[in-house]
């Protein structure tokens, strides 16, 4: 609909400037879609053609209006445009190279506009012609490939990749898009790789080239063997996997830096918010949009660079400090956040915050996470969160991740972005102590944990969110790794999940099976009861441990007759209800035995209310009269996998980051006055 | 046998035409010593050694020996030298009295002369210089110098006498002699006295420069190390001219003549190895060219030129995963990538003074380096280093940031691997930070080389390959081997492995039961086990990592280096200081070197830790840590106890052998450093400028006031050295066995310092020439030095006056107010 409705819109501005007029280029267009060969009555007709400048709005527009018996009689026609649109490619006049893309653009779209039922094979055919298709496919390519690596123009590499990404698009459905087998046998993923490694055309088109990279690796992912994800994973050059980590790492911070001008404005004054009132019914819609979308591509990117390259996991802890990034030439189109520090360097006020000074990119993800996160009302934020979940659970699985999340040696002060609750005050960001980075994960994970707790569930997120802290307490506890962190707010945070749990178990049911969850969240407590002597940070905190338990006694309580009485019912939940029985036997054991304790040491010394120096006390005295029964399992988890669990969300996320990368180079490839003018007054 | 010598030593009194065995042989090598036959010279009059003739000088015939005193005959040339050097002061006139009184009553003195056939004298025959100061020779009268040429040819004429001899003598002939000289000498003696013999070059007038420069040219054309470091001497040195000379001085020339990197390798030679020189012959080459031509080459030299290009591109980026770029990269980068390394190194130090705290710094210096880390391993090494390597990684979460006010001096670890010789071995290939993962990405995936004929047209599935649980089996948690520690607790009994590995096992449906109060337990054993570290502090990063032990540090890091496995691997570490003049320190360096090689050699066990200085210009350089060692002022900060009850936490009770050894470590040091301070007069000496290694030795650091300069304050410090009471009663009080022990190795010291008193002196002396350096301020600074040194008085009268210091130093309550007054200011306790 939209595309629709942009291109009545193109039009009309078009047609009301031009309307006098009918340009030559038109014309010419006119006689290719004649019966006759537009070259027997004019032998220079081709080269006439790439010298005028494209209407591709007229040329999209007459390839849509051409109906199914015309085709059959133009194919030769179109066949014969497209095939000297890929010769002109190799021209050294470049204001044909420029239009030939720029035709090219159009014949893609145009063709796959009309027939958008029709069977790859009948594009293909329409386009190139069965018998021709794997030759000019092979050209086009090769022409682009070199002219993305050669020391051309950066704005015609920058339509090369306009052009690949509107190919790569143009279906909804990227697997659909038939075209793209030539596209894979014919690789342009070096040239990419080449973009992506060099400071300068990383700076220029990095961002393209990430977003068509991630595009291409998901072609027919679950189907064939896609070279590009086979290319990827084994992508070992660290300049290369720098640049696009880099790429990614600006576009995020881009991001990060939008979401807090917002805050911050809408923080302000009366004044401040009323103006952004009137100025966000103009621009802030589209632009928010804009936003969203960029960032699920560039997010896309990123899990597949850590999902599929092992190298990359490094990246992530590359330290960017922004010298180095305010060197690199940065995108005319896209203000970069380096830019607008680096002039600030001097100034006394600005170092006060260290990670403007130092950043990486998983410091930056992590910030983020932690806005998207926030809201996951929205569809596309929803997708963001749960894409961003995804990663942290590939990283948590990750030891050389692990490694660095927990080098005490790295210490970070991460401010996360923490969502404003009646409730709770809003934390002072200055007094965030700088720690390892594994501490801001689990931070983003409570965080998470007690600010969704709503009527609906968003009952995937949790579960990741969970199984990550598990899959970091298993590394601690192999690794022996004594991490200081505050784990009183974790268990805290846990109690409450499972008390909402239990006071909405009616509703909640009626849609997730939150036995499931409710078992991970008491995993993790037995965790801490039998293996919290390995990962631990002072013995003191293992008593807190015992304290937290007893002191919300009633909730496991209650959870306790919730999942007896739902594994003694026949129903579809039993089976996952006695498990979750099981598994709480160490936590009751410790209940059963403590509240006794308490009680008579209340008794016995006439205190009514014990304070939490005396509950601990009681439980640092009474520990070898306590049995526990040790479970099977509790270290062991899940690996992360793609296929077959995940299949679906990515299918959905392709499409539509395929529908917003599409509208974007629409626009963008269409303004292109620039560029010609550039090129007119160099020839 | 009494008449010989004395006709040899009445020599420069004749005419040159009574000896003619003597003046036949040597005149020939002393003013022909670049043509053909000095190299295979006949030896036609006297043996090599011990002939009748010129054999050995001496008094009675029992000590017709050949085993003579070096040390005896080293003074007595020393001071046949010093009179021959007033001699020549009056070059015009034919002093023979002066001569005659330098021969004459000196009765203890035996010379063993050699033959130049053993001295090789190779030179560029092309060079101007040379020429010019051949002819030079030619016009003096060379009997008067032949018997100073015997002295020169002496095997007792060292590196040291010829440095003296160059800076004091005025005859042109004599410098151009020992500028040839210096080629005989082995490399590693010369380099001693480099920064000597370029200050002279630069600040000396043309002659001496024209002597030197044949010898600097030759050694930068053999060797990158030895360019870079003169260059950043020539440098640092220039600093202090006037800028409108700076600029066209000979030393500016030089240097640029250096980093220009016109000086290339000069031929097939085993560069490292001083037995190997080979004399520079030119028989071989035939032609008049020197023997530097292209022609010469080796196929040995091609293979360095290789090696020596593969190497970084000016930018110091890695290129060794292209070869295409490497091999076009041709020599220019000869110099360039260390230079590149070193300038790195420099602007993070820049940068890092611009940040405000020291966790600010920290963190910044870990980014920082973690980027340099990219552009290893690398033709780089670091100079401080003993042997030859390759710097190929910088574990940089190591690195600490050191205490300092205003600079942000830091602390790098550096990993290398050693190799034979830095600029012919093959730089090492990089290995990625996780090299384990790599093995996964090639192998686990199916072979995606298609033809395009089989995917053409085949639109058909294929299995899918995106099998996860294969691709990601290589490194996951599940699998991760944990070399835990070896757990010496009593309570970890059977059921302690429950909590390491988890029953996994179906079969097993006993339910095993463990106690709670076995995991409390263990938590707190296992805590308590850690060993005692500093604990960490945002606002002292150094102290953590300074204390942990070094042999510790490079176990850890070898363990999490992709590099770790190679048998060469070693680990460095350097303080890179930026803004900082270093040449004082690196003056201290060479005095606190060569006093130690003279107690060495005296066999004072006198105990003193020199500290090598890279100068790299007048505000940068680098310094090499002292490992295992903290500062006194880290000790009693993280300590909290008295040196006496650190020393016996640290090492045991006072009668342990481990005590009693640390004890006597730190006598003998003290007493080596208390004499340093006092005859260099070092200044500044508070707490955090003193550390206190592992083994209970302390080691003065920071030179940065010494001789003639003291830090300006209210006029502390004027006692000799410093000696608190609590460095007395380590010792064990002022009345034990240990503090005698103390005077009497200071006295020794003194004693065998003040015997070579010139050895040390020479060194400040050659540097004061030209320089604007505080600890020269003042016209009195050498007469103080050489004072100090008291020669005249008598063992006895020394005693007394190491006795004195001592005393004086003890009761000092300047050095009491001047920790109170660091403490209010610095807050270095």
């Amino acid at each position: 609909m939209s595309q629709v409705e942009k291109r009545a819109g193109l039009l009309r501005r078009t047609s009301s400037s031009k309307k006098p007029l009918k340009e030559k280029v038109v014309l010419m267009y006119d006689e290719i879609f004649a019966k006759e060969d537009p070259a027997k009555n004019n032998p220079r007709f081709w080269d006439e053609l790439f010298l005028m400048k494209v209407n591709l709005e007229y040329l999209e527009s007459k390839l849509e209006s051409v109906d199914g018996e015309e085709v059959q009689r133009i194919q030769d026609n179109i066949n014969s445009l497209f095939h000297h649109c890929v010769q002109a490619l190799g021209e050294e006049h470049q204001i044909k190279v420029v239009n030939a893309l720029q035709t090219l653009c159009a014949l893609f779209r145009g063709v796959h506009q009309k027939n958008k039922s029709a069977s790859g094979f009948d594009i293909i055919n329409m386009l190139m012609g069965f018998d021709k298709a794997e030759q000019r496919m092979k050209d086009l390519m090769e022409r682009l490939d070199s002219l993305l690596c050669g020391d051309g123009s950066e704005s015609l590499k920058s339509l090369c990749l306009k052009l690949l990404l509107c190919l790569v698009t143009v279906t909804d459905n990227i697997s659909q898009n038939t075209i793209l087998e030539y596209v894979m046998i014919n690789s342009i993923f070096e040239a990419i790789l080449q973009i992506l490694s060099d400071v300068s055309s990383r700076g220029q088109h990095g961002y393209d080239a990430v977003v068509l990279l991630a595009l291409l690796v998901n072609y027919r992912k679950y189907e064939s063997v896609n070279p590009y994800i086979v290319k990827l994973s084994i992508v070992d050059d660290e300049p290369t996997l720098d640049g696009m980590g880099m790429v990614v790492h600006q576009a995020l911070t881009e991001y990060n830096r939008q979401y807090k001008d917002k805050e911050e404005e809408n923080q302000g004054g009366f004044f401040s918010t009323l103006t952004s009132m009137v100025g966000s019914m103009f621009i802030a819609d589209a632009d928010e949009k804009l936003s969203v979308q960029t960032n699920e591509a560039i997010l896309l990117a990123l899990y597949e660079a850590v999902h599929l390259n092992r190298n990359f996991i490094t990246v992530l802890a590359q330290s960017h400090p922004e010298i180095d990034i305010a060197t690199t030439p940065t995108p005319p189109t896209r203000p970069h956040p380096q830019h607008h520090l680096a002039p600030l360097m001097n100034n006394p006020e600005l170092p006060l915050d260290p990670n403007l000074q130092t950043s990486n990119l998983l410091i930056t993800f992590l910030k983020y996470a932690s806005i998207v996160m926030q809201d996951t009302k929205d569809e596309h934020r929803l997708n963001s969160a749960r894409l961003c979940l995804i990663i942290l659970t590939c990283i948590a699985e990750d030891q050389y991740a692990d490694a660095f999340l927990h080098d005490d040696n790295m210490n970070f002060r991460v401010n996360l972005h923490r969502m404003p609750m009646r409730h709770r005050k809003k934390a002072v960001d200055k007094n965030i102590p700088s720690r390892p980075l594994v501490c801001a994960v689990l931070d983003l994970m409570v965080e998470f944990i007690v600010t969704h707790m709503m009527k609906d569930f968003p009952m995937d997120l949790y579960l990741r969110c969970v199984q990550i802290i598990h899959k970091l307490l298993c590394y601690q506890k192999k690794c022996r790794i004594r991490l200081h962190y505050t784990w009183r707010e974790l268990w805290s945070a846990l109690i409450n999940l499972l008390k909402f749990l239990l006071s909405n178990e009616t509703t909640l049911l009626a849609k997730h099976n939150i036995f499931h969850l409710a078992l991970l969240v008491v995993n993790l407590f037995n965790m801490f009861i039998t293996y919290g002597d390995t990962f631990l940070p002072t013995s003191n905190s293992y008593d807190e441990l015992y304290y937290e338990i007893v002191r919300m006694h009633q909730v496991f309580d209650n959870l306790y007759c919730m999942v007896l009485r739902v594994s003694t019912n026949t129903g579809q939940w039993k089976e996952a209800a006695s498990k979750v029985t099981h598994a709480l036997v160490n936590v009751r054991a410790i209940i059963n035995h403590f509240n006794p304790k308490i009680e008579s040491y209340a008794a016995v010394n006439h205190i009514s209310q014990l304070s939490e120096e005396q509950v601990l006390e009681v439980v640092r005295s009474n520990y070898d009269t306590l049995t526990l029964k040790l479970q099977d399992g509790l270290d062991q988890f899940e690996r992360y996998s793609e296929q077959p669990k995940e299949a679906a969300f990515f299918k959905e996320l392709v499409r539509s980051i395929s529908l917003n990368v599409r509208k974007n180079v629409s626009l963008n490839t269409l303004s292109q006055d620039v560029l010609l003018k550039e090129f007119s007054t160099i020839s | 046998m009494v008449v010989q010598s004395q006709s040899i030593w009445r020599k420069p009194t004749d005419t040159g035409s009574s000896s003619p065995s003597l003046s036949v042989c040597s005149s020939p090598s002393l003013s022909l010593p670049s043509t053909p036959s000095s190299s295979s010279c006949p030896a036609p009059g006297p043996a090599p050694s011990g002939t009748p003739p010129l054999g050995v000088i001496s008094e009675g015939p029992g000590e017709l020996s050949l085993v003579i005193d070096a040390e005896v005959a080293q003074r007595a040339c020393q001071e046949v030298l010093q009179k021959v050097h007033i001699s020549l002061m009056y070059q015009n006139r034919v002093d023979v009295g002066g001569s005659q009184n330098g021969a004459g009553p000196e009765p203890a003195l035996s010379v063993t002369i050699v033959k130049p056939a053993q001295i090789q004298i190779r030179e560029v025959e092309d060079d101007p210089g040379s020429v010019k100061s051949a002819r030079r020779r030619q016009r003096h009268n060379p009997s008067k110098q032949s018997w100073l040429l015997r002295l020169f040819e002496s095997k007792l004429f060292d590196v040291s006498m010829a440095i003296s001899y160059l800076h004091n003598s005025k005859e042109p002939g004599v410098q151009a002699y020992i500028g040839n000289r210096l080629f005989s000498f082995p490399h590693d003696d010369v380099d001693f006295y480099l920064p000597q013999l370029l200050n002279m070059y630069i600040h000396m007038d043309e002659d001496v420069g024209d002597a030197i420069k044949p010898y600097v040219v030759h050694r930068c054309r053999q060797s990158i190390s030895f360019s870079l470091q003169c260059a950043w001497l020539l440098g640092a040195y220039s600093s202090d001219m006037h800028i409108s000379t700076q600029r066209h001085s000979r030393g500016t020339k030089l240097r640029k003549l250096i980093l220009s990197d016109e000086l290339k390798p000069a031929g097939a030679r085993a560069r490292r190895d001083p037995l190997a020189l080979t004399p520079f012959c030119p028989a071989v080459s035939g032609s008049g060219e020197h023997g530097l031509s292209p022609s010469k080459r080796t196929h040995q030299r091609s293979k360095s030129d290789a090696t020596v290009s593969i190497s970084l591109s000016s930018n110091l980026k890695r290129t060794a995963s292209n070869p295409k770029v490497e091999s076009s990269q041709d020599e220019p980068v000869r110099l360039a990538p260390q230079r590149e390394f070193i300038k790195s190194l420099m602007g993070i130090g820049k940068r890092l003074a611009t940040l405000p705290t020291k966790e600010q710094k920290t963190q910044r210096l870990i980014s920082e380096l973690s980027l340099l880390n990219h552009k290893l391993p690398a033709r780089v090494w670091l100079p401080t280093a003993a042997f030859d390597h390759h710097v190929v990684r910088v574990p940089h979460t190591q690195a600490v940031v050191l205490n300092s006010k205003d600079k942000a001096p830091y602390l790098i670890y550096v990993e290398v691997l050693e190799c034979e010789n830095f600029e012919t071995s093959s730089v090492p290939i990089r290995i990625p930070e996780n090299r384990i993962r790599s093995t996964r990405s090639v192998e686990n995936l199916p072979d995606c080389g298609m033809t395009a004929e089989q995917r053409a047209g085949s639109f058909s599935t294929v299995p899918n390959y995106d099998n996860d649980d294969e691709a990601w089996s290589v490194d996951d948690i599940g699998e991760l081997q944990v070399e835990l520690p070896e757990l010496h607790t009593n309570s970890c009994d059977n059921i302690s492995q429950f909590s390491v590995d988890s029953i996994t096992s179906l079969e097993s449906k006993e339910p095993v039961f463990i106690a709670a109060g076995d995991i409390r337990r263990r938590l707190s054993e296992q805590l308590a086990q850690t060993p005692t570290t500093f604990k960490r502090d945002p606002e002292d990063p150094s102290a953590v990592a300074l204390k942990e032990p070094w042999e510790e540090k490079v176990r850890r890091i070898r363990e999490g280096s992709p590099y770790g496995h190679l048998p060469n691997w070693r680990l460095l570490s350097v303080i890179v200081k930026c803004g900082d003049d270093l040449r004082q320190e690196l003056l201290a360096f060479q005095v606190l070197q060569q006093l130690q090689s003279i107690w060495e050699q005296e066999r004072v066990p006198l105990w003193i830790k020199p500290y090598k200085i890279l100068v790299l210009s007048a505000d940068s350089g680098m310094i090499e840590p002292v490992v295992n060692a903290v500062s006194l002022h880290q000790v009693k900060k993280h300590s909290q106890l008295s040196l006496l009850d650190y020393f016996l936490q640290e090492h045991g009770s006072p009668t342990t052998e481990a005590f009693l050894s640390a004890q006597r470590n730190f006598v003998q040091s003290c007493a080596g450093y208390s004499l340093i301070c006092y005859l260099l007069q070092v200044k500044d000496r508070h707490n955090g400028n003193i550390l206190l290694d592992a083994e209970g030795h302390i080691i003065h650091i920071d030179f940065g006031f010494i001789l003639s300069s003291s830090p300006k304050n209210l006029g502390f410090e004027t006692s000799a050295f410093k000696l608190t009471t609590e460095f007395v009663d380590v010792m064990g009080g002022p009345d034990g066995d240990m503090f005698n022990y103390y005077k009497m190795l200071m006295l020794q010291g003194l004693i065998a310092a003040r015997k070579h008193m010139d050895r040390v002196l020479q060194i400040v002396e050659i540097m004061q020439q030209g320089s604007q350096l505080p600890c020269f301020h003042g016209s009195s600074t050498m007469r103080g030095l050489k004072e100090r040194f008291h020669m005249s008085l008598t063992e006895e009268q020394l005693q007394l006056l190491v006795d004195q210091l001592v005393d004086g130093s003890m009761r000092s309550l300047t050095t009491k107010l001047y920790d109170g007054f660091q403490y209010l200011t610095n807050g270095i306790m």
